[in-house]
Order: structure tokens, then sequence, then C-alpha cells
């Protein structure tokens, strides 16, 4: 259990980081979409896309390190957290659902998404479409297999 | 599959949120392990009859595992 702690030690700092970075990113943000010259509503959708999914990272890892610390003062919880990530069924249905290719295709996407933003918005458009297309049969198949597993 | 962890626990006056803590696993996998949604590996299968100190067979019932 002590190296499960550890591990949890290290994905609060990581979060901490990610924390720092989005909120850093997000105030740049916010000084993008006031001062920059989007004059097309396809600039505009970009930037604001950027901006949420800024805000969606930082929302996330405040949950996770409130999760996570909350997990770390109680060696019950930090158990039931240790189980719940090593448990047989629920890696029988993350592998079912594509995990984790899945989630890290995503990510690749989306930033492919980002920097193709700048240059053609048809493709930005159609990489978006094929994450949120991706994720919702993931999610799909593992809302199904929680029931028949 | 049937097996007896309901009847043990209840015999031990044990919740599933309990068991699946000492057995390494969740709830929500006792859950299905008791109504049969869900196979228990072997190792899993080990943990819960060692817990309850007996066999995997008296847990477990394989007598359906041959039909096809």
């Amino acid at each position: 259990m002590e190296k499960f702690r550890t591990k949890i030690k290290r994905r609060i700092v990581l979060s901490s980081g990610m924390v720092l970075v989005t909120a850093v990113l997000g105030f740049y943000s916010i000084y993008s979409l006031n001062y920059s010259d989007s004059s097309t509503m396809s600039d505009g959708f970009v930037t604001g896309f950027q901006f949420g999914l800024i805000i969606a990272i930082f929302g996330l890892a405040v949950i996770d390190i409130i999760k996570l610390s909350l997990a770390l003062k109680d060696d019950t919880k930090l158990k039931v957290l240790y189980n719940k990530e090593h448990d047989e069924r629920l890696k029988a249905i993350r592998n079912k659902a594509g995990a984790p290719m899945i989630v890290i295709t995503s990510v690749l996407m989306v930033l492919a998404a980002i920097i193709a933003g700048y240059f053609n918005i048809v493709v930005f458009y159609t990489l978006v479409i094929a994450v949120i297309a991706q994720l919702s049969i993931s999610a799909i198949v593992k809302l199904i297999c929680l029931k028949t597993m | 599959m049937k097996t007896r962890i309901k009847e043990l626990r209840k015999e031990r006056k044990l919740s599933q949120e309990e068991l699946a803590l000492e057995v390494g696993t969740t709830r929500q996998t006792i859950t299905s392990i008791e109504v049969g949604k869900y196979t228990a590996s072997l190792v899993l299968a080990y943990k819960i009859a060692h817990y309850f100190g007996l066999t995997i067979e008296d847990v477990f019932d394989f007598s359906n595992t041959n039909e096809f």
C-alpha cells in the first residue's frame, strides 16, 4: 500500500502542475478573447473551444486533487481507491471500451484539431466530431458492459 | 455461475462492501459475482474462498460449466 500511496502523491503533484499550467493558459486565453481580432465566426469558435478545453482540464485536475487528497487522509478510502483501480471486472470493462488507446488517440486528435484549426477550419471540425464520436461509442460500450457484467 | 457467497456473507453478517475490501475488489464486482453476471478469475475466486476458510469448489458451483 505504501507504493500506491507514493503513486497517489505523485499524481497529486502532476495534477497540481496541470492546474497551474491551465490557469496560466486560461488567463492568456481570456486576454486573447478580449483583444484578439476574431472577426470571423470560425476564429471565435476555435478560440472558444481552446478556452473551454482549458477550463475542463482545470476542473478535472482540481477534482482529481481533492479526491486523491481525501483518499490519502483515510486508509479505508485509499484501499477502496486501490481496489477500484485494480479491480479485474472494471479492467475487463475498460478493455472492452477501448481504454487506454481511445483516450490516448482522443487527446492526440484534439491536439491535432487545435493545431489544424489555425490553418483549416474543416479539418478542425472533422477531428473534433471524430473525437466526440469515438468517445461516445466508448462510453456507450462501457455503460452496456457495466450493466451486463 | 452459481455461488454461495451471499449465503456465506449472511452467515458471517458481512456486507458486500466489507467483503470487497477484504478480498481486494469492488462492491459492484461482488454483486455481479453473486447474481451470476460475472465469473470471477481464479485468483479472485481463491481470495474469496480463502477468506471464508473454504475451498473454491465449496464456494463456486462448477456443475454447469460443461454445458454447451
